[in-house]
Protein backbone atom coordinates (compact mmCIF):
# COMPACT_ATOMS: atom_id res chain seq x y z
CA UNK A 1 0.00 0.00 0.00
CA UNK A 2 1.56 3.44 -0.71
CA UNK A 3 2.39 6.04 1.64
CA UNK A 4 0.36 8.26 0.88
CA UNK A 5 -2.40 5.83 1.50
CA UNK A 6 -1.33 4.51 4.56
CA UNK A 7 -1.31 8.54 5.67
CA UNK A 8 -5.13 9.02 4.12
CA UNK A 9 -6.36 5.96 6.31
CA UNK A 10 -4.76 6.89 9.42
CA UNK A 11 -6.12 10.45 9.87
CA UNK A 12 -9.68 8.84 8.44
CA UNK A 13 -9.55 6.61 11.40
CA UNK A 14 -8.38 9.51 13.80
CA UNK A 15 -10.98 11.76 12.46
CA UNK A 16 -13.54 9.47 12.72
CA UNK A 17 -12.50 8.25 16.79
CA UNK A 18 -12.54 12.27 17.22
CA UNK A 19 -15.89 12.62 15.29
CA UNK A 20 -17.45 10.06 18.04
CA UNK A 21 -16.38 12.36 20.87
CA UNK A 22 -18.35 15.24 19.36
CA UNK A 23 -21.40 16.01 21.25
CA UNK A 24 -22.97 17.74 18.37
CA UNK A 25 -24.67 15.22 16.01
CA UNK A 26 -24.18 17.80 12.88
CA UNK A 27 -20.30 18.11 13.90
CA UNK A 28 -20.08 14.35 13.67
CA UNK A 29 -21.62 13.43 10.77
CA UNK A 30 -19.98 16.47 9.10
CA UNK A 31 -16.45 15.21 10.14
CA UNK A 32 -17.07 11.52 9.52
CA UNK A 33 -18.08 13.22 5.89
CA UNK A 34 -14.98 15.12 5.35
CA UNK A 35 -13.05 12.03 6.42
CA UNK A 36 -15.26 9.84 3.71
CA UNK A 37 -14.01 12.43 0.81
CA UNK A 38 -10.04 12.96 1.96
CA UNK A 39 -10.64 8.95 1.76
CA UNK A 40 -12.03 8.96 -1.68
CA UNK A 41 -10.18 11.74 -2.88
CA UNK A 42 -7.36 9.20 -2.58
CA UNK A 43 -8.01 8.35 -6.19
CA UNK A 44 -8.21 11.48 -7.48
CA UNK A 45 -10.48 14.46 -7.05
CA UNK A 46 -11.85 14.19 -10.31
CA UNK A 47 -13.73 10.94 -9.17
CA UNK A 48 -14.52 12.77 -5.88
CA UNK A 49 -16.42 15.36 -7.90
CA UNK A 50 -18.26 13.12 -9.79
CA UNK A 51 -19.08 11.39 -6.43
CA UNK A 52 -20.58 14.59 -4.84
CA UNK A 53 -22.21 15.38 -8.32
CA UNK A 54 -24.23 11.86 -8.23
CA UNK A 55 -25.02 12.98 -4.45
CA UNK A 56 -26.24 16.04 -5.12
CA UNK A 57 -28.34 15.02 -8.35
CA UNK A 58 -29.76 11.86 -6.26
CA UNK A 59 -30.94 14.38 -3.34
CA UNK A 60 -32.51 16.58 -5.40
CA UNK A 61 -33.78 14.32 -7.54
CA UNK A 62 -35.53 12.89 -3.76
CA UNK A 63 -36.52 16.23 -3.00
CA UNK A 64 -37.85 16.69 -6.54
CA UNK A 65 -39.93 12.92 -5.85
CA UNK A 66 -41.44 14.04 -2.55
CA UNK A 67 -43.01 17.25 -4.47
CA UNK A 68 -44.17 15.00 -7.52
CA UNK A 69 -44.61 11.50 -6.57
CA UNK A 70 -45.13 10.17 -9.95
CA UNK A 71 -43.94 7.60 -11.27
CA UNK A 72 -42.26 9.80 -14.56
CA UNK A 73 -40.41 11.65 -12.20
CA UNK A 74 -39.07 8.26 -10.38
CA UNK A 75 -38.20 7.09 -13.92
CA UNK A 76 -36.68 10.87 -14.72
CA UNK A 77 -34.57 9.58 -11.73
CA UNK A 78 -33.50 6.38 -12.60
CA UNK A 79 -32.34 7.50 -15.97
CA UNK A 80 -30.22 9.95 -15.25
CA UNK A 81 -28.53 7.29 -12.67
CA UNK A 82 -28.27 4.76 -15.29
CA UNK A 83 -27.11 7.78 -17.88
CA UNK A 84 -24.20 8.84 -15.55
CA UNK A 85 -23.15 5.14 -14.87
CA UNK A 86 -23.80 4.06 -18.56
CA UNK A 87 -21.69 7.25 -19.54
CA UNK A 88 -18.27 5.84 -16.97
CA UNK A 89 -18.92 2.55 -16.97
CA UNK A 90 -20.08 0.95 -20.54
CA UNK A 91 -19.40 3.66 -23.23
CA UNK A 92 -15.33 3.28 -23.35
CA UNK A 93 -15.67 -0.85 -23.61
CA UNK A 94 -18.89 0.01 -26.09
CA UNK A 95 -16.57 2.26 -28.11
CA UNK A 96 -13.68 -0.32 -27.91
CA UNK A 97 -15.47 -3.10 -29.87
CA UNK A 98 -16.89 -0.39 -32.46
CA UNK A 99 -13.17 1.01 -33.93
CA UNK A 100 -11.75 4.41 -34.16
CA UNK A 101 -13.11 7.93 -34.82
CA UNK A 102 -12.66 11.37 -32.71
CA UNK A 103 -15.38 10.54 -30.80
CA UNK A 104 -14.63 7.11 -30.05
CA UNK A 105 -11.05 7.68 -28.78
CA UNK A 106 -12.09 10.16 -25.80
CA UNK A 107 -14.69 7.60 -25.09
CA UNK A 108 -12.14 4.95 -24.77
CA UNK A 109 -10.23 7.38 -22.72
CA UNK A 110 -12.98 7.59 -19.83
CA UNK A 111 -12.14 6.28 -17.01
CA UNK A 112 -15.00 4.80 -14.38
CA UNK A 113 -14.97 6.37 -10.77
CA UNK A 114 -13.69 3.96 -7.97
CA UNK A 115 -17.05 1.83 -6.38
CA UNK A 116 -19.15 3.72 -9.09
CA UNK A 117 -21.59 0.88 -9.47
CA UNK A 118 -21.98 0.78 -5.96
CA UNK A 119 -23.12 4.24 -5.15
CA UNK A 120 -24.87 4.78 -7.53
CA UNK A 121 -27.39 1.53 -6.87
CA UNK A 122 -27.60 3.65 -2.85
CA UNK A 123 -28.41 6.43 -4.67
CA UNK A 124 -31.54 4.41 -6.87
CA UNK A 125 -32.10 2.50 -3.82
CA UNK A 126 -33.46 6.27 -2.44
CA UNK A 127 -35.44 7.30 -5.32
CA UNK A 128 -37.00 3.89 -4.87
CA UNK A 129 -37.64 4.09 -1.42
CA UNK A 130 -38.65 7.72 -1.70
CA UNK A 131 -41.28 6.63 -4.36
CA UNK A 132 -42.35 3.61 -1.59
CA UNK A 133 -43.03 6.40 0.57
CA UNK A 134 -40.47 5.26 3.19
CA UNK A 135 -40.39 7.80 6.12
CA UNK A 136 -37.19 9.32 5.09
CA UNK A 137 -35.96 12.97 5.68
CA UNK A 138 -32.19 13.15 5.28
CA UNK A 139 -30.15 16.09 5.20
CA UNK A 140 -28.00 16.93 2.47
CA UNK A 141 -25.36 16.19 4.85
CA UNK A 142 -26.97 13.29 6.03
CA UNK A 143 -27.49 12.19 2.08
CA UNK A 144 -23.50 12.73 1.45
CA UNK A 145 -22.50 11.11 4.01
CA UNK A 146 -24.67 7.72 3.29
CA UNK A 147 -23.16 7.96 -0.59
CA UNK A 148 -19.90 8.27 0.53
CA UNK A 149 -19.68 6.82 3.58
CA UNK A 150 -16.00 5.60 3.67
CA UNK A 151 -15.43 1.80 4.74
CA UNK A 152 -18.28 1.18 1.79
CA UNK A 153 -18.21 3.38 -0.83
CA UNK A 154 -15.24 1.71 -3.41
CA UNK A 155 -16.97 -2.23 -3.10
CA UNK A 156 -19.65 -1.99 -0.91
CA UNK A 157 -22.01 -3.68 0.78
CA UNK A 158 -24.60 -2.22 -0.86
CA UNK A 159 -26.57 -0.33 1.49
CA UNK A 160 -29.84 1.19 2.32
CA UNK A 161 -30.42 4.76 3.93
CA UNK A 162 -33.05 3.81 6.18
CA UNK A 163 -30.48 1.27 7.89
CA UNK A 164 -27.76 4.03 7.70
CA UNK A 165 -29.79 7.17 8.88
CA UNK A 166 -30.49 6.26 12.38
CA UNK A 167 -27.39 5.03 12.85
CA UNK A 168 -25.44 8.42 11.82
CA UNK A 169 -28.21 10.31 14.32
CA UNK A 170 -27.31 8.09 16.73
CA UNK A 171 -24.85 9.20 19.60
CA UNK A 172 -22.04 6.87 19.77
CA UNK A 173 -22.05 4.54 23.38
CA UNK A 174 -18.78 2.71 23.64
CA UNK A 175 -19.25 -1.03 23.44
CA UNK A 176 -16.43 -4.25 23.90
CA UNK A 177 -18.66 -6.40 22.11
CA UNK A 178 -18.25 -4.00 19.30
CA UNK A 179 -14.70 -3.77 20.04
CA UNK A 180 -14.95 -7.90 20.03
CA UNK A 181 -16.45 -8.39 17.11
CA UNK A 182 -14.52 -6.00 14.61
CA UNK A 183 -11.53 -6.68 15.87
CA UNK A 184 -12.54 -10.58 14.91
CA UNK A 185 -13.86 -9.73 11.69
CA UNK A 186 -11.13 -7.36 10.30
CA UNK A 187 -8.74 -10.26 10.95
CA UNK A 188 -10.71 -12.92 9.63
CA UNK A 189 -11.03 -10.83 6.75
CA UNK A 190 -7.51 -10.21 6.75
CA UNK A 191 -6.56 -13.72 6.87
CA UNK A 192 -9.28 -14.71 4.19
CA UNK A 193 -8.16 -12.13 1.43
CA UNK A 194 -4.12 -12.34 1.96
CA UNK A 195 -3.34 -15.78 2.58
CA UNK A 196 -6.48 -17.35 1.59
CA UNK A 197 -6.96 -15.93 -1.62
CA UNK A 198 -3.68 -14.95 -2.34
CA UNK A 199 -3.04 -18.88 -2.08
CA UNK A 200 -5.42 -19.84 -4.40
CA UNK A 201 -4.46 -17.35 -6.94
CA UNK A 202 -0.66 -17.73 -7.09
CA UNK A 203 -0.28 -21.28 -6.10
CA UNK A 204 1.82 -23.14 -3.46
CA UNK A 205 4.62 -22.63 -6.07
CA UNK A 206 4.30 -18.92 -8.12
CA UNK A 207 2.40 -19.38 -10.91
CA UNK A 208 0.61 -22.90 -10.48
CA UNK A 209 -2.35 -20.93 -9.14
CA UNK A 210 -5.79 -20.54 -10.48
CA UNK A 211 -4.66 -17.83 -12.10
CA UNK A 212 -2.37 -19.31 -14.35
CA UNK A 213 -4.69 -22.06 -15.26
CA UNK A 214 -7.36 -18.86 -16.62
CA UNK A 215 -4.10 -16.31 -18.09
CA UNK A 216 -1.21 -19.07 -19.05
CA UNK A 217 -3.27 -21.78 -20.44
CA UNK A 218 -4.11 -20.83 -23.80
CA UNK A 219 -5.79 -24.70 -24.87
CA UNK A 220 -5.52 -28.24 -23.60
CA UNK A 221 -7.03 -28.43 -20.48
CA UNK A 222 -8.33 -31.82 -19.31
CA UNK A 223 -12.02 -31.63 -17.89
CA UNK A 224 -10.93 -32.42 -14.00
CA UNK A 225 -8.61 -29.66 -14.66
CA UNK A 226 -11.76 -27.45 -15.77
CA UNK A 227 -13.44 -28.31 -12.60
CA UNK A 228 -10.98 -27.59 -10.56
CA UNK A 229 -10.47 -24.04 -11.88
CA UNK A 230 -13.98 -23.42 -11.92
CA UNK A 231 -14.47 -24.70 -7.86
CA UNK A 232 -10.47 -23.36 -7.21
CA UNK A 233 -11.66 -19.60 -8.46
CA UNK A 234 -15.65 -19.86 -6.64
CA UNK A 235 -13.39 -19.98 -3.43
CA UNK A 236 -11.07 -17.25 -4.40
CA UNK A 237 -13.64 -14.85 -5.19
CA UNK A 238 -15.00 -15.90 -2.23
CA UNK A 239 -12.04 -15.04 -0.15
CA UNK A 240 -11.13 -12.18 -2.06
CA UNK A 241 -14.81 -10.55 -1.81
CA UNK A 242 -16.00 -12.20 1.54
CA UNK A 243 -12.67 -11.27 3.29
CA UNK A 244 -13.01 -7.48 1.81
CA UNK A 245 -16.23 -7.64 3.07
CA UNK A 246 -15.39 -8.61 6.77
CA UNK A 247 -12.81 -5.81 6.66
CA UNK A 248 -14.98 -3.35 5.78
CA UNK A 249 -18.10 -4.56 8.23
CA UNK A 250 -15.37 -5.03 10.98
CA UNK A 251 -13.82 -1.67 10.61
CA UNK A 252 -17.28 0.01 10.66
CA UNK A 253 -18.07 -2.09 14.05
CA UNK A 254 -15.36 -0.68 15.75
CA UNK A 255 -17.49 2.25 15.73
CA UNK A 256 -20.69 1.04 16.34
CA UNK A 257 -22.04 1.21 13.03
CA UNK A 258 -23.62 -1.53 11.38
CA UNK A 259 -23.58 -2.72 7.82
CA UNK A 260 -25.47 -5.05 5.83
CA UNK A 261 -23.86 -8.78 5.28
CA UNK A 262 -22.68 -9.60 1.87
CA UNK A 263 -22.02 -14.00 2.36
CA UNK A 264 -23.59 -16.63 4.84
CA UNK A 265 -21.91 -19.25 3.78
CA UNK A 266 -22.82 -19.88 -0.14
CA UNK A 267 -20.86 -23.12 -0.37
CA UNK A 268 -23.05 -25.01 1.86
CA UNK A 269 -26.14 -23.62 -0.30
CA UNK A 270 -28.98 -26.46 -1.09
CA UNK A 271 -30.62 -24.76 -3.91
CA UNK A 272 -29.13 -21.99 -6.23
CA UNK A 273 -32.41 -19.72 -4.80
CA UNK A 274 -30.55 -20.24 -0.97
CA UNK A 275 -27.22 -19.62 -2.85
CA UNK A 276 -28.81 -16.32 -3.93
CA UNK A 277 -29.72 -15.58 -0.34
CA UNK A 278 -26.04 -16.38 0.50
CA UNK A 279 -23.74 -15.03 -1.99
CA UNK A 280 -23.15 -11.19 -2.26
CA UNK A 281 -26.26 -10.75 -0.59
CA UNK A 282 -26.21 -6.47 -0.63
CA UNK A 283 -26.86 -6.79 -4.42
CA UNK A 284 -28.50 -10.15 -4.95
CA UNK A 285 -31.13 -8.50 -2.26
CA UNK A 286 -31.23 -5.02 -3.99
CA UNK A 287 -32.26 -7.02 -7.55
CA UNK A 288 -34.68 -8.88 -6.07
CA UNK A 289 -36.35 -5.53 -3.76
CA UNK A 290 -36.41 -3.27 -6.72
CA UNK A 291 -36.22 -5.23 -10.22
CA UNK A 292 -37.57 -9.01 -10.10
CA UNK A 293 -40.54 -8.18 -7.45
CA UNK A 294 -42.05 -5.25 -9.11
CA UNK A 295 -41.04 -6.56 -12.79
CA UNK A 296 -42.31 -10.50 -11.98
CA UNK A 297 -45.60 -9.04 -10.27
CA UNK A 298 -46.26 -6.90 -13.30
CA UNK A 299 -48.33 -9.80 -15.12
CA UNK A 300 -50.04 -12.15 -14.12
CA UNK A 301 -49.16 -14.97 -16.87
CA UNK A 302 -47.68 -17.79 -14.85
CA UNK A 303 -44.29 -18.02 -17.04
CA UNK A 304 -43.56 -14.14 -16.78
CA UNK A 305 -42.00 -14.78 -13.38
CA UNK A 306 -39.46 -16.89 -14.85
CA UNK A 307 -38.49 -15.19 -18.01
CA UNK A 308 -37.94 -12.13 -15.59
CA UNK A 309 -35.44 -14.68 -13.41
CA UNK A 310 -33.62 -14.78 -16.68
CA UNK A 311 -33.66 -10.98 -17.62
CA UNK A 312 -32.46 -9.72 -13.69
CA UNK A 313 -29.98 -12.32 -13.58
CA UNK A 314 -29.33 -11.08 -16.59
CA UNK A 315 -29.12 -7.56 -15.28
CA UNK A 316 -27.12 -8.72 -11.97
CA UNK A 317 -23.85 -9.92 -14.26
CA UNK A 318 -24.08 -6.58 -16.81
CA UNK A 319 -23.83 -4.47 -13.55
CA UNK A 320 -20.58 -6.46 -13.40
CA UNK A 321 -18.94 -5.21 -16.37
CA UNK A 322 -20.27 -5.07 -20.22
CA UNK A 323 -18.61 -7.98 -21.22
CA UNK A 324 -20.02 -10.87 -23.07
CA UNK A 325 -18.79 -13.74 -20.27
CA UNK A 326 -20.35 -11.29 -17.49
CA UNK A 327 -24.00 -10.84 -18.97
CA UNK A 328 -23.60 -14.98 -20.05
CA UNK A 329 -22.84 -15.50 -15.90
CA UNK A 330 -25.99 -13.82 -15.36
CA UNK A 331 -27.95 -15.43 -17.90
CA UNK A 332 -26.51 -18.83 -16.67
CA UNK A 333 -27.76 -18.46 -13.21
CA UNK A 334 -31.40 -17.10 -14.27
CA UNK A 335 -31.73 -20.05 -16.54
CA UNK A 336 -30.70 -22.36 -13.64
CA UNK A 337 -33.10 -20.39 -11.04
CA UNK A 338 -36.05 -21.20 -13.89
CA UNK A 339 -34.68 -24.81 -14.17
CA UNK A 340 -34.87 -25.32 -10.26
CA UNK A 341 -38.35 -24.24 -10.31
CA UNK A 342 -39.28 -26.75 -13.10
CA UNK A 343 -37.43 -29.44 -10.66
CA UNK A 344 -38.83 -28.32 -7.74
CA UNK A 345 -42.63 -28.79 -9.41
CA UNK A 346 -41.34 -32.58 -10.96
CA UNK A 347 -40.71 -33.49 -7.52
CA UNK A 348 -43.90 -32.47 -6.26
CA UNK A 349 -45.89 -34.12 -9.16
CA UNK A 350 -44.31 -37.41 -8.40
CA UNK A 351 -44.22 -36.93 -4.84
CA UNK A 352 -40.55 -37.69 -4.67
CA UNK A 353 -39.36 -38.67 -0.73
CA UNK A 354 -36.42 -39.73 0.51
CA UNK A 355 -34.76 -39.36 3.89
CA UNK A 356 -34.08 -35.87 4.76
CA UNK A 357 -30.54 -35.92 5.46
CA UNK A 358 -30.52 -38.06 1.70
CA UNK A 359 -32.28 -35.54 0.20
CA UNK A 360 -30.19 -32.30 1.36
CA UNK A 361 -26.87 -33.62 0.40
CA UNK A 362 -27.76 -34.80 -2.88
CA UNK A 363 -29.34 -31.22 -2.80
CA UNK A 364 -25.95 -29.65 -2.70
CA UNK A 365 -24.31 -32.18 -4.51
CA UNK A 366 -25.99 -30.70 -7.19
CA UNK A 367 -26.69 -27.62 -6.44
CA UNK A 368 -21.92 -26.97 -5.56
CA UNK A 369 -21.20 -27.69 -8.94
CA UNK A 370 -23.86 -26.54 -10.97
CA UNK A 371 -23.15 -22.88 -9.52
CA UNK A 372 -19.27 -23.71 -9.58
CA UNK A 373 -19.54 -24.29 -13.31
CA UNK A 374 -20.86 -20.58 -13.93
CA UNK A 375 -17.65 -19.34 -12.55
CA UNK A 376 -15.91 -20.33 -15.76
CA UNK A 377 -17.92 -17.38 -17.40
CA UNK A 378 -17.05 -15.18 -14.69
CA UNK A 379 -13.21 -15.54 -14.94
CA UNK A 380 -12.50 -16.39 -18.21
CA UNK A 381 -10.70 -13.94 -20.21
CA UNK A 382 -13.04 -14.22 -23.52
CA UNK A 383 -15.67 -15.42 -24.74
CA UNK A 384 -14.21 -18.38 -26.55
CA UNK A 385 -12.26 -19.33 -24.10
CA UNK A 386 -15.32 -19.51 -21.59
CA UNK A 387 -17.37 -21.84 -24.09
CA UNK A 388 -14.24 -23.54 -24.81
CA UNK A 389 -13.88 -24.44 -21.21
CA UNK A 390 -17.48 -25.67 -20.94
CA UNK A 391 -17.23 -27.93 -23.33
CA UNK A 392 -14.53 -29.62 -22.70
CA UNK A 393 -16.65 -30.61 -19.39
CA UNK A 394 -19.16 -32.53 -21.40
CA UNK A 395 -16.76 -34.02 -23.91
CA UNK A 396 -15.62 -37.50 -22.21
CA UNK A 397 -12.93 -37.88 -23.65
CA UNK A 398 -11.23 -35.05 -21.87
CA UNK A 399 -11.42 -36.80 -18.33
CA UNK A 400 -8.61 -38.81 -19.33
CA UNK A 401 -6.20 -36.02 -19.58
CA UNK A 402 -4.11 -33.64 -16.97
CA UNK A 403 -2.65 -30.69 -17.86
CA UNK A 404 -2.22 -28.63 -14.66
CA UNK A 405 0.58 -28.98 -12.40
CA UNK A 406 0.53 -31.25 -9.34
CA UNK A 407 1.02 -28.21 -7.13
CA UNK A 408 -2.02 -26.51 -7.94
CA UNK A 409 -4.75 -29.90 -7.75
CA UNK A 410 -2.92 -29.99 -4.40
CA UNK A 411 -4.15 -26.23 -3.14
CA UNK A 412 -7.13 -26.03 -4.38
CA UNK A 413 -8.06 -29.76 -2.90
CA UNK A 414 -6.44 -28.34 0.60
CA UNK A 415 -8.46 -25.37 0.43
CA UNK A 416 -11.70 -26.69 -0.41
CA UNK A 417 -11.48 -29.47 1.89
CA UNK A 418 -10.17 -27.20 4.80
CA UNK A 419 -12.98 -24.95 4.76
CA UNK A 420 -15.63 -27.56 4.45
CA UNK A 421 -13.53 -28.98 7.61
CA UNK A 422 -13.64 -25.44 9.13
CA UNK A 423 -17.31 -24.81 8.52
CA UNK A 424 -18.04 -28.70 9.95
CA UNK A 425 -16.02 -27.73 12.78
CA UNK A 426 -17.66 -24.98 14.19
CA UNK A 427 -21.20 -26.07 13.48
CA UNK A 428 -20.33 -29.08 15.90
CA UNK A 429 -18.40 -26.58 18.13
CA UNK A 430 -21.62 -24.11 18.35
CA UNK A 431 -23.82 -27.22 19.05
CA UNK A 432 -21.64 -28.42 21.85
CA UNK A 433 -21.59 -25.27 22.88
CA UNK A 434 -25.53 -25.43 22.99
CA UNK A 435 -25.47 -28.99 24.76
CA UNK A 436 -22.68 -27.51 27.58
CA UNK A 437 -25.06 -24.68 28.38
CA UNK A 438 -28.38 -26.92 28.75
CA UNK A 439 -26.39 -29.02 30.52
CA UNK A 440 -24.78 -26.60 33.14
CA UNK A 441 -28.56 -25.33 33.60
CA UNK A 442 -29.59 -28.87 34.23
CA UNK A 443 -26.75 -29.30 36.90
CA UNK A 444 -27.06 -26.50 38.42
CA UNK A 445 -30.46 -27.10 38.86
CA UNK A 446 -29.72 -30.87 40.35
CA UNK A 447 -26.76 -29.15 42.74
CA UNK A 448 -28.97 -26.23 44.03
CA UNK A 449 -31.48 -28.80 44.75
CA UNK A 450 -28.77 -31.66 46.55
CA UNK A 451 -30.31 -34.15 43.80
CA UNK A 452 -27.11 -36.62 41.80
CA UNK A 453 -23.63 -37.17 43.03
CA UNK A 454 -22.24 -33.67 43.99
CA UNK A 455 -18.32 -34.84 42.84
CA UNK A 456 -19.76 -35.66 39.04
CA UNK A 457 -21.72 -32.40 38.82
CA UNK A 458 -19.18 -30.87 39.91
CA UNK A 459 -16.90 -32.39 37.24
CA UNK A 460 -19.41 -31.36 34.08
CA UNK A 461 -19.87 -27.90 35.72
CA UNK A 462 -15.97 -27.17 35.80
CA UNK A 463 -15.69 -28.59 31.94
CA UNK A 464 -18.74 -26.24 31.46
CA UNK A 465 -17.88 -23.37 32.74
CA UNK A 466 -14.11 -23.40 30.99
CA UNK A 467 -16.25 -24.00 28.05
CA UNK A 468 -18.27 -20.98 28.55
CA UNK A 469 -15.33 -18.88 29.01
CA UNK A 470 -13.52 -19.79 26.03
CA UNK A 471 -17.05 -19.20 23.82
CA UNK A 472 -17.40 -16.38 25.76
CA UNK A 473 -14.22 -14.65 25.72
CA UNK A 474 -13.63 -16.03 22.07
CA UNK A 475 -11.64 -12.82 20.59
CA UNK A 476 -9.10 -12.57 23.56
CA UNK A 477 -7.60 -16.10 22.39
CA UNK A 478 -9.13 -17.15 18.43
CA UNK A 479 -8.11 -13.79 16.77
CA UNK A 480 -4.29 -13.83 18.16
CA UNK A 481 -4.12 -17.31 17.14
CA UNK A 482 -5.42 -16.80 13.26
CA UNK A 483 -3.16 -14.40 13.05
CA UNK A 484 -0.04 -16.02 14.54
CA UNK A 485 -1.68 -19.03 12.17
CA UNK A 486 -1.77 -16.88 9.51
CA UNK A 487 1.79 -15.03 9.94
CA UNK A 488 3.36 -18.41 10.09
CA UNK A 489 1.57 -19.95 6.74
CA UNK A 490 2.02 -16.73 5.16
CA UNK A 491 6.02 -17.48 6.14
CA UNK A 492 6.04 -20.96 5.11
CA UNK A 493 4.74 -20.22 1.46
CA UNK A 494 6.71 -17.03 0.69
CA UNK A 495 9.58 -18.10 1.42
CA UNK A 496 8.95 -21.18 -1.12
CA UNK A 497 7.41 -19.20 -3.61
CA UNK A 498 9.58 -15.70 -3.65
CA UNK A 499 7.77 -12.57 -3.51
CA UNK A 500 4.00 -12.90 -4.18
CA UNK A 501 2.21 -9.39 -4.47
CA UNK A 502 -1.28 -9.32 -3.45
CA UNK A 503 -3.36 -8.64 -5.75
CA UNK A 504 -6.13 -5.78 -5.62
CA UNK A 505 -9.64 -6.57 -4.17
CA UNK A 506 -11.66 -8.17 -7.31
CA UNK A 507 -14.84 -6.23 -6.56
CA UNK A 508 -12.96 -3.03 -6.57
CA UNK A 509 -12.87 -3.19 -10.75
CA UNK A 510 -16.55 -3.16 -11.11
CA UNK B 1 -68.03 -5.87 10.47
CA UNK B 2 -64.21 -4.68 9.82
CA UNK B 3 -62.75 -6.76 12.02
CA UNK B 4 -64.42 -9.83 11.11
CA UNK B 5 -63.53 -9.34 7.36
CA UNK B 6 -59.66 -8.57 8.54
CA UNK B 7 -60.05 -12.14 10.35
CA UNK B 8 -61.60 -13.54 7.47
CA UNK B 9 -58.82 -11.76 5.05
CA UNK B 10 -55.14 -13.35 7.58
CA UNK B 11 -56.98 -16.49 7.44
CA UNK B 12 -57.93 -16.94 3.57
CA UNK B 13 -53.91 -15.72 3.08
CA UNK B 14 -52.89 -18.10 6.14
CA UNK B 15 -54.00 -21.16 4.18
CA UNK B 16 -52.75 -19.92 1.22
CA UNK B 17 -49.53 -19.79 2.17
CA UNK B 18 -49.39 -22.91 3.82
CA UNK B 19 -51.27 -24.84 1.20
CA UNK B 20 -49.56 -23.64 -2.21
CA UNK B 21 -46.31 -21.59 -1.56
CA UNK B 22 -44.56 -23.43 1.39
CA UNK B 23 -46.73 -27.18 1.12
CA UNK B 24 -46.14 -28.88 4.25
CA UNK B 25 -47.79 -28.73 7.38
CA UNK B 26 -46.89 -25.49 9.29
CA UNK B 27 -47.97 -23.82 12.05
CA UNK B 28 -48.33 -19.80 11.28
CA UNK B 29 -49.85 -16.78 12.48
CA UNK B 30 -50.76 -13.49 11.41
CA UNK B 31 -47.02 -12.35 12.85
CA UNK B 32 -45.11 -15.04 11.59
CA UNK B 33 -42.25 -13.92 9.60
CA UNK B 34 -42.35 -15.59 6.74
CA UNK B 35 -39.19 -13.55 4.19
CA UNK B 36 -36.41 -12.58 6.79
CA UNK B 37 -37.07 -16.46 7.84
CA UNK B 38 -36.34 -18.25 4.42
CA UNK B 39 -39.70 -19.39 4.87
CA UNK B 40 -41.03 -17.99 1.23
CA UNK B 41 -38.81 -17.16 -1.61
CA UNK B 42 -39.01 -13.91 -4.07
CA UNK B 43 -41.16 -16.25 -6.54
CA UNK B 44 -43.54 -16.85 -4.11
CA UNK B 45 -43.64 -13.38 -3.39
CA UNK B 46 -44.82 -12.80 -6.22
CA UNK B 47 -47.51 -15.17 -6.85
CA UNK B 48 -48.57 -14.32 -2.60
CA UNK B 49 -48.80 -10.32 -3.64
CA UNK B 50 -50.88 -11.52 -6.47
CA UNK B 51 -53.26 -13.48 -4.42
CA UNK B 52 -52.96 -10.80 -1.69
CA UNK B 53 -55.18 -8.40 -4.73
CA UNK B 54 -57.85 -11.43 -5.19
CA UNK B 55 -58.38 -11.29 -1.69
CA UNK B 56 -58.48 -7.64 -0.71
CA UNK B 57 -60.26 -6.98 -4.01
CA UNK B 58 -58.02 -4.14 -4.60
CA UNK B 59 -54.67 -3.50 -6.94
CA UNK B 60 -51.11 -3.06 -5.50
CA UNK B 61 -48.58 -1.79 -7.36
CA UNK B 62 -45.82 -3.57 -7.28
CA UNK B 63 -43.62 -0.97 -7.07
CA UNK B 64 -44.62 0.42 -3.81
CA UNK B 65 -43.73 -2.79 -1.87
CA UNK B 66 -41.08 -3.74 -0.63
CA UNK B 67 -39.89 -7.77 0.45
CA UNK B 68 -39.72 -6.25 4.15
CA UNK B 69 -43.69 -5.07 3.64
CA UNK B 70 -44.84 -8.62 3.18
CA UNK B 71 -42.90 -10.38 5.72
CA UNK B 72 -45.70 -11.74 7.63
CA UNK B 73 -49.32 -11.78 6.97
CA UNK B 74 -49.81 -9.24 9.54
CA UNK B 75 -47.70 -6.90 7.59
CA UNK B 76 -49.29 -7.81 3.92
CA UNK B 77 -52.76 -6.95 5.16
CA UNK B 78 -51.25 -3.47 6.46
CA UNK B 79 -49.57 -2.94 3.00
CA UNK B 80 -52.77 -3.64 0.80
CA UNK B 81 -54.30 -1.29 3.18
CA UNK B 82 -51.89 1.82 2.46
CA UNK B 83 -50.66 1.32 -0.50
CA UNK B 84 -53.76 -0.36 -2.12
CA UNK B 85 -56.50 1.15 -4.69
CA UNK B 86 -59.75 -0.46 -5.10
CA UNK B 87 -59.93 -2.67 -8.08
CA UNK B 88 -62.41 -1.26 -10.97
Amino acid sequence: MATHTIVIVVVVLVAWIIAWCLPSVRARQALLLLASYLFYSNWGLGFLSILVASSFLNFSLGALLRRRLTSGCLWLGVGLNVVLLGFFKYLPPMAEALGTGWYLEFAKKIVMPVGMSFWTFQGLSYLFDVYREEELDPSLLEFCLYMAFWPVVFAGPVCRLPDMLPQFRKQHVFSWDDISEGSFRLIQGAFMKMVLATILGAGLVLGQGVNAGFDEVKTGWGALDIWFLAVGFGFLLFFDFAGYSHIVIGTARLFGIRLPENFNRPFLSTTPSVFWTRWHMSLSFWIRDYVFVPLAAASRNRRWPYAVFVIAMTLFGLWHAAKWTFILWGTYHGVVLVLHRFGQQVKRKYKVKMPPSLGVFLAWAVTFPVVSLGWLFFRANSLSQALAMFGTIFNPAAYVHLRMPLSFYAVVALVVIGYFAYEAAFSTLVAWGAAYKAKLSTSAKALSSGMGEISVIGLRLNAGGLFNFFADTFWWWFGPAVAVLAACVAIATYRQTGQVSVTPFIYTLF
Amino acid sequence: MEDAQSKEYVQRMIDYVVSEVIQRPVELNADTLLVSSGLIDSLALVNILQYLEDVTHMRIPASKVQPKDMDSVALMLATARRVGKPRK
